[in-house]
């Protein structure tokens, strides 16, 4: 079910500071300005940008132009490029109707890298995110990034499994202008083969039904 | 917080200046380092429990239990430690004798217990003129006779047997050392700490008779002042010269003690131990009528089976030592032992705490009766 | 992407809060902007940095901010209007040349950003730099969406050419750092042409002359006020009588919309959005009082409106009052930043309707859930980054040494210094600089019986923004210290912009370095250079100098940032771990690499209970090959 009806559309794209939450949420905002939304982009930051927790929160409506910041509890999507990421954001801004698509390789803080902490089994995750969620996807955009020689494009392939879901008012085509608008020949290429596998991916798998 | 054992090592050791230097915590793991003549935690183990703090012959030192342990024994507090043999030997080769510090036992012994394979390997301290000196471990005759030679300060020697051992073509290591580090390797001996014990290459200890060691920087930087040339040996005679003998390569200078003991070791002041009591063999000097001889204690088969090897070969020659000699030695190794408790009472200001020794207040209260 | 250039009037982009201010300077002709780097204002002239070749502009990324402001001055003393940016830490070191400046005033439009960063998100101070506009009786004028962060700028040079004088305009992180529709102004077809006009009046107060402009500093904020009073910048929503009115400005008009919208309260609250916010437009506030009996506002950092509407209030002779609401009734919160949440729950208070955001079972269970299962990210130098092996050569100097010695410091990414990942060596950290002028005092106490050693530890830029007055105060009083300078060529923290101590400046084009070293030995103190990956070689040398006491001393620990290096060449190793070799948490290790020395490319894998290279954060540096004290990690040298 396609969250497009709702206004403002609130999605919040999460990650680990590094991984490239940015650059996407600026493609898709492009991709939301040129279908005559009102796009606004925010970025939030855990303790620190080096290592640590940010989000990208987009607030795109056709009525007007919204903060930055989602008030708590409003979050509709939930995309996130690193399993416990997607949970805190879930956490702090989801609701009942919120829906999830997470990558699921662990990015380890330095509490887990030294031994004094462990990570939560992915088992724990799911059932934190059911919890809390309306539906959930899960993907190892990881694997497929690191199949295509490029562990850096696991956010392409999140942006396809996003579109590719349904849930945005936008579809592949006009993405896809948007990386040919922002990259040059090599990269393009790379990145459209990221993204599409990100779309198939998301079509192919199983959604989790919450309720 | 739970104690961790390097925590222990410096609050109960190190702070409460009972740390004689030995170098048996260094050389095992990366957080304690000698530096500069201190014993340095440069980061902290979460370890409750370590080797630093089982080798360390400054915690819990329990005399009767190791002696029954090496000896099968019980510890005694008015002899010389256990032993099997008393007597005086000397090396019959010039060579060694002209380099040595005495009679050039020590360098003979090693050298016969490294050509009949007993050993591949020693562990011996190096001094190099004024500066600090340093453990080394070596192989060949010509290194063992250059650290031929007591430099009177104290050296972390026992962290180069800690390194040695990790030496895959090491595998059979001799030491010699101080009675300190001579126990550290007594403690190492009776560890039940699993893995990781350097022990089990150690073939053979010898150690050397000592009443006190320096500091370091403090006793090198004084000869930095006092004497320009480079130093070859010291000697400290016999009562009552009272100097200490500096040997350049020019003179030699007389330096009275009473310059030199207030660089004397804090720990060395609460030390129970003149003869190295845990060792295969002991070695000091002679004096009197044997002034050209060592001192040398037997205490261990192996020890026995190094000395009559040697004495087979016409490596060293042996005499009896003089009663009078014997009753001094004794005498000598029980004063420091009572003056060594004394301190310790003063320090805690209780019999019942004595420290790191594992004495009973009871024995501890005799002994200082007498 | 973002094309603040390009020539395409009405179209629209989706820009950054600061891209959009460097539009509008564009758009107002602007010919010389300068800035030093400071989250969240570099966006502003990196920007401007980028088209400056394709425009005509002089940018300049200066040594710090005062002299930015200088040279944003000297422009427009010549006739070109000019731009300097900064963050509210950079308007204090610029202060002493602003409060000046705003008497002599300036010919030509002089527009001065201040960037405030509410919550200290990437400060060491949240402060409020609009109390400086009224201090100095300078305009102020705050943006509250990304199109009037633009068209605000813009009329900025304006407004600063109408009153002969400098316009500071304040944004915050979520307007600078955010992103939102812009629609583009045109971009005017002049050619700068700069000339000093040498026969006028002097810009200049001296002496007793102060008075006199400050006299007419105060005429000219009247002719401000009547200008504001038709701005479009100042709007008001809302029904003609509300029970409340919210007076906002800056990042409250979104949160305050929000609020509202969300509580469905738009036909009993009214918003007076305000964007020129010193001195106030009289008229105009009252007109919308008089419809009401209580006001709540809503700003960032401190109650500077809210104080400045209740003199206002009080100068007014109608006789009525007012219920104020805002920080000083603890309705919204007088520290850390402004969210739509805090927002909601004031409206609700002062109208005492029931908010919950979700229901309380779903908050509940969000709340476990985010208890148990989710992990604190800390902040950590990054894999490869030489200031984990300084701080970690530093730590390791200072317990040889043995006396107590420590670390004072000032800002950039080694300020992680004061954390674990840099083994909490750091014991202060104030200001730019500010750590040598502290050791500086430190190095005095010699009489008092003070002996522990004092380290001060720079980056490369801070030394030239700030450290080298002190740096010379503190050879000239001959204090104990050693100077560790942290030279990993460039301004890493916010972005690697280049400084005087590199070779290329804002624009791209190559400048001639100023070599720190030789700048050092030319003021006549001990100074001397290590390779900061070689890990025994700077303890060593740290060793040395703690010993060799008594006077000033300097280290230059050089390594290019992590960061920087990994996009121009490929790594320096291929890292590996023998497992075999690994003795992990035994007596002997204890997990040294991974608890102790915590870089982040290394792993502790709790199941095989040894450590591996997380081959995608690694970045080839090699140095915990020296770490290692089982030789069971090994480097291989990348062809």
């Amino acid at each position: 079910m396609s969250q497009g009806r709702k206004d403002p559309l609130n999605l919040i794209i999460t990650g680990v500071g590094g991984q490239g939450n940015i650059l996407i949420s600026k493609l898709i905002g492009e991709a939301m300005l040129e279908e005559g939304y009102w796009v606004t982009i925010g970025e939030t930051y855990g303790a620190s940008q080096r290592g640590g927790s940010v989000a990208s929160h987009l607030r795109i409506s056709r009525k007007t132009q919204h903060g930055p910041l989602t008030p708590e509890g409003q979050a509709d999507i939930i995309l996130g490029l690193e399993p416990v990421e997607s949970l805190r954001m879930l956490g702090v801004y989801g609701n009942p109707t919120s829906d999830v698509i997470t990558n699921i390789r662990p990015i380890h803080p330095m509490a887990v890298a030294i031994g004094e902490a462990e990570y939560p089994s992915l088992d724990r995750i799911k059932q934190g995110i059911r919890e809390l969620s309306h539906e959930a996807w899960y993907l190892d955009a990881s694997e497929i990034a690191i199949g295509l020689g490029a562990p850096l494009l696991t956010n392409m392939v999140m942006a396809g499994a996003l579109i590719g879901s349904g849930l945005m008012p936008v579809g592949e085509e006009k993405f896809e202008r948007q990386l040919k608008a922002n990259f040059e020949k090599e990269r393009l290429s790379l990145n459209l083969k990221a993204f599409g596998l990100g779309v198939s991916t998301i079509r192919k798998g199983k959604r989790a039904s919450h309720n | 917080m739970e104690s961790k054992a390097c925590q222990a090592l410096v609050d109960e050791v190190i702070k409460r200046d009972l740390c004689t230097f030995c170098g048996a915590c260094v050389g095992l793991c990366p957080y304690f380092i000698a530096h500069d003549g201190r014993i340095v935690l440069r980061d902290h183990c979460d370890l409750a429990q370590g080797r630093c703090g089982t080798f360390c012959p400054r915690i819990s030192l329990d005399l009767e239990e190791m002696n029954k342990a090496m000896f099968g024994t019980p510890y005694s507090w008015r002899e010389v430690g256990t032993s099997k043999a008393i007597f005086m030997a000397r090396s019959t080769n010039g060579k060694i004798k002209g380099r040595a510090q005495d009679a050039g036992t020590v360098t003979t012994l090693f050298w016969f217990a490294k050509d009949e394979g007993f050993i591949d390997s020693a562990v011996m301290t190096l001094f190099e003129d004024k500066s600090l000196p340093k453990g080394v471990i070596v192989s060949t005759e010509e290194e063992i006779l250059a650290c031929a030679g007591s430099s009177y300060v104290a050296t972390p020697t026992v962290e180069a047997f800690n390194r040695g051992a990790q030496e895959d073509d090491r595998k059979k290591i001799a030491f010699v050392g101080t009675p300190c580090q001579v126990l550290a390797l007594a403690k190492m001996k009776g560890s039940t700490q699993e893995g990781r014990n350097p022990i089990g290459k150690l073939q053979l200890v010898i150690g050397l008779f000592c009443t006190w060691a320096l500091s370091h920087p403090g006793f090198t930087q004084f000869l930095e002042r006092e004497v320009s040339n480079p130093i070859i040996k010291y000697d400290i005679p016999p009562h009552p010269a009272n100097v200490l003998q500096v040997y350049t390569e020019k003179k030699r200078i007389d330096i009275s003690l009473e310059h030199i003991l207030p660089f004397v070791r804090p720990a060395c002041q609460v030390c129970h131990d003149l003869t190295a009591e845990f060792a295969d063999i002991s070695v000091g000097s002679g004096r009197g009528e044997v002034l050209e001889w060592n001192t040398v204690i037997v205490r261990t088969p192996r020890g026995m089976e190094i000395v009559e090897g040697a004495k087979r070969k016409g490596l060293i020659e042996i005499r009896e030592i003089p009663k009078e000699n014997l009753a001094r030695l004794e005498r000598a190794s029980f004063n420091k032992k009572r003056r060594a408790l004394d301190r310790i009472i003063q320090k805690t200001g209780s019999v019942d705490d004595l420290l790191y020794l594992k004495l009973q207040a009871e024995i501890a209260r005799q002994l200082l009766a007498e | 992407m973002s094309n603040i250039a390009a020539n395409a009037p009405n179209t629209s982009q989706l820009l950054m809060g600061n891209e959009a201010i460097a539009r509008g300077a564009l758009e107002a002709g602007v010919g010389v902007a300068a800035a030093y780097p400071g989250n969240p204002s570099s966006e502003i002239i990196a920007t401007l940095a980028q088209v400056a070749k394709q425009l005509n502009l002089y940018v300049e990324w200066a040594v710090n901010e005062k002299v930015a402001l200088e040279i944003a001055a000297g422009a427009s003393f010549a006739g070109i209007r000019a731009i300097a940016a900064m963050k509210q830490n950079g308007l204090n070191v610029a202060l002493d040349f602003l409060a000046n400046l705003n008497l002599t005033g300036v010919p030509s439009g002089l527009v001065l950003v201040v960037s405030d960063d509410p919550g200290g998100i990437s400060s060491t101070n949240e402060q409020d730099s609009r109390h400086v506009a009224k201090a100095l009786d300078l305009p102020l004028l705050e943006p509250a969406t990304f199109q009037e962060a633009k068209d605000m700028a813009k009329w900025a040079f304006e407004l600063s050419e109408e009153i002969a004088n400098a316009c500071l305009m304040r944004s915050v992180t979520r307007i600078s750092h955010a992103r939102g529709n812009v629609t583009l102004g045109e971009l005017p077809h002049l050619e700068n042409q700069a000339r000093f006009d040498i026969s006028r009046r002097p810009y200049a107060s001296i002496a007793a002359t102060a008075p006199k402009f400050h006299e007419r500093l105060h005429q000219n904020l009247s002719r401000m006020s009547e200008i504001y009073e038709r701005s479009p910048f100042n709007w008001y929503v809302g029904p003609k009588s509300p029970d409340l009115l919210i007076v906002t400005c800056g990042s409250g008009w979104f949160h305050s919309k929000e609020a509202v919208g969300i509580l469905s309260k738009e036909n009993s609250v009214g918003i007076l959005k305000l964007g020129t916010t010193w001195p106030l437009p009289k008229g105009l506030i009252s007109r919308y009082f008089l419809q009401t009996p209580k006001v709540l506002v809503i700003e960032e950092i401190d109650a500077f409106l809210e104080t400045n509407l209740k003199e206002l209030s009080a100068d007014l002779t109608t006789g009525r009052t007012w219920t104020f609401f805002g920080k000083a009734s603890g309705h919204v919160n007088p520290f850390g930043e402004i969210t739509p949440d805090f927002i909601i729950h004031a409206i609700a208070d002062i109208l005492k309707v029931n908010y919950v955001s979700r229901s309380v079972d779903y908050q509940k269970k969000s709340q476990t859930i985010i208890k148990e299962s989710i992990l604190p990210r800390d902040s950590q130098f990054c894999a490869g980054c030489p200031h984990r092996t300084t701080f970690w050569a530093m730590k390791d100097a200072l317990r040889m040494d043995g006396r107590q010695g420590f670390v004072v410091g000032d800002i950039g990414c080694y300020s992680m210094g004061l954390a674990s990942t840099g083994f909490s060596q750091i014991k202060t950290v104030h200001a730019m600089g500010s750590g040598m002028g502290i050791a500086s005092g430190l190095g005095k106490l010699n009489q008092f019986g003070f002996n522990q050693p004092v380290l001060a530890v720079c980056g490369d830029s801070t030394f030239f923004h700030a450290v080298i007055p002190a740096l010379i105060n503190a050879i000239h009083s001959q204090a104990d210290f050693l100077l560790v300078v942290l030279d990993n060529a460039g301004t890493a923290m916010t972005g690697f912009q280049p400084h005087p101590g590199t070779d290329m400046n804002a624009m791209g084009a190559p400048s001639p370095p100023v070599d720190i070293e030789k700048l050092c030995q030319a003021l006549g103190v001990k100074v001397m250079v290590t390779d900061a990956y070689d890990v025994k070689e700077t303890t060593q040398k740290l060793i040395d100098l703690l010993r060799d006491e008594g006077k000033p001393r300097v280290l230059i620990c050089r390594r290019e940032c992590a960061l920087i290096r990994a996009r121009k060449e490929n790594p320096l190793y291929r890292v590996r771990i023998n497992p075999d070799k690994c003795i992990g948490e035994d007596c002997g290790c204890e997990r040294f690499c991974t608890r102790v020395f915590k870089c982040p490319g290394l792993i502790w894998d709790r199941n095989t209970k040894k450590v591996k290279i997380d081959e995608a954060v690694c970045s080839g540096c090699g140095v915990c090959v020296e770490i290692c004290s089982q030789e069971a990690i090994f480097r291989e040298a990348n062809g």
